[in-house]
C-alpha cells in the first residue's frame, strides 16, 4: 500500500498547478513530431509530450508522467484509449476529483 | 417436492424424524449472515480511500469507509510487477490515487487463464476482499478483467465519487426520520430561494411559485419552508406565503 506517488488527473489548465508533479491527461493526438507528440487536451488545449511513442493521429492518449511547464508533460506511461473517448466526461471528472471530492484522490 | 408441505411449520415440531428438513432447516437460519452480505454489494473506491479506511478491529476484514463496510471492493487501474506462482498470482495495482497488492488464488483452468491474459501495463477492474493483515492492506480478488473500453476508467471514478456522496448524505440524514429525499427535498426548495433572481425580488417567492418549479406536493414544500424558517435560511416577507432566503438578502 503506497500513496506517495499519485498521477494526478487534469487537463491543460490543471497541469499548470501541479508543475513538476506526477500526472496524468488525455490528449487527443494532432501530430507526431517524432519524440515529441502535440496533441490537444480534454479541455480543448494544446498540449506537447515529450518522450513518448508514437500514435496515429486523432487517436486518444492517455498520458501519465511528470508536469514539465505548463503545457507539456514528460511521458513514462503512454496507454491507447483509441479513438472513441469520451474527452468532455473526462474533463468533467479532472475538474470534480480536484475540487471539494479531492480527498478521494490526492 | 417431496416434503414440501411437511417443510412449512411440520417439520418445526416433527422431532427427529426428519433429519433431512432439519438439514435443510439449518442452512435456512444461516441465510440472514449470508443475505447481509449480498446487500453490501461490491464498493467502488480508489486506493486513496482504501488507505485512509477505518479498520474496525483487529480481523483480517472489518474496514469502513464512509460509513459503510468495505470488505467486497471493485478497484481500476493498471497492472504492474505481476507474479506469477503455482496457486496464485500476484500483482500491485496503481491506480493513480496510490497503489495496492492483489492476490488471486488459481484453482481452475478458467482462473488460470483469465490470469494468463493479464500483462503488467495494461488496465483492469479488479473486483475483490479487501483485507488487512499486520498493518498491510491487500486485496484477495474474484475476478480481475481487462478494460476493454476506456470510457470504463472516467465511469469508475464518477462511480467512486457518487457511492462517497451518497454515503456521506445518508449519514447527515440520519437524524432526520425519513432519510435522504426528505432531505434532498430541504435542499431544492433552499436552492429556489438562494437563486440570483429569488433573491433580486423584493417580496421573495410565493409558495405556490416553489411548488410549480420543483413539481413536489405542496406538503413537502411547506415542510422544507418551515424548516428552513425554523433555522434560519429563509424568512417571510409580506404575508405568510411569501419566503426569502436570508443569504444576501
Amino acid at each position: 500500500m503506497d500513496t506517495s506517488s499519485p498521477a494526478v488527473f487534469v487537463n491543460a489548465d490543471l497541469l499548470k498547478v501541479y508543475q513538476g508533479r506526477r500526472v496524468r491527461a488525455v490528449v487527443q493526438v494532432a501530430r507526431d513530431e517524432g519524440a515529441t507528440m502535440v496533441g490537444q487536451s480534454t479541455d480543448g488545449h494544446q498540449l506537447v509530450v515529450k518522450g513518448s511513442p508514437s500514435f496515429p493521429p486523432s487517436h486518444f492518449v492517455e498520458v501519465i508522467g511528470i508536469a514539465d511547464g505548463g503545457q507539456s508533460i514528460r511521458a513514462e506511461i503512454c496507454t491507447d484509449f483509441g479513438t472513441s473517448f469520451g474527452a468532455q466526461e473526462y474533463n468533467q471528472l479532472c475538474v470534480l476529483a480536484n475540487g471539494e471530492l479531492k480527498s478521494l484522490f490526492l | 417436492m417431496y416434503g414440501g408441505s411437511q417443510n412449512d411449520g411440520n417439520s418445526l415440531f416433527s422431532g427427529g424424524g426428519f433429519m433431512p428438513s432439519q438439514a435443510t432447516q439449518t442452512p435456512d437460519s444461516g441465510v440472514s449472515p449470508a443475505k447481509s452480505r449480498g446487500t453490501q454489494g461490491v464498493l467502488p473506491l480508489t486506493v486513496k480511500q482504501i488507505s485512509e479506511a477505518f479498520h474496525s478491529s483487529d480481523d483480517k476484514s472489518g474496514f469502513v469507509i464512509d460509513g459503510v463496510d468495505a470488505s467486497n471492493v471493485r478497484l481500476l487501474g493498471m497492472v504492474t510487477k505481476k507474479m506469477e506462482r503455482v496457486t496464485d498470482v500476484s500483482f500491485t495495482l496503481d491506480d493513480g490515487t496510490g497503489r495496492i497488492d492483489v492476490n488471486r488464488w488459481v484453482n481452475e483452468a478458467a482462473e488460470t487463464n483469465e490470469m494468463a491474459a493479464i500483462t503488467n501495463g495494461m488496465y483492469v477492474k479488479v473486483n475483490g476482499n479487501l483485507k488487512g493483515f499486520q498493518g498491510k492492506r491487500h486485496v484477495v480478488a474474484f475476478s480481475v478483467r481487462p478494460v476493454t473500453d476506456f470510457n470504463d476508467i472516467t465511469n469508475h471514478f464518477l462511480e467512486c465519487i457518487h457511492i462517497h456522496l451518497c454515503n456521506t448524505r445518508l449519514q447527515y440524514s440520519a437524524p432526520s426520520s425519513m432519510g435522504g429525499s426528505e432531505n434532498d427535498i430541504y435542499n431544492l426548495v433552499l436552492g429556489v430561494f438562494q437563486e440570483p433572481a429569488s433573491v433580486a425580488s423584493e417580496h421573495g417567492l410565493h409558495v405556490d411559485e416553489v411548488a410549480r418549479r420543483l413539481g413536489i406536493p405542496m406538503n413537502k414544500i411547506k415542510d422544507a419552508i418551515n424548516y428552513h424558517v425554523d433555522i434560519g435560511h429563509i424568512y417571510s416577507t409580506i404575508d405568510d406565503n411569501h419566503f426569502k432566503s436570508a443569504c444576501n438578502g
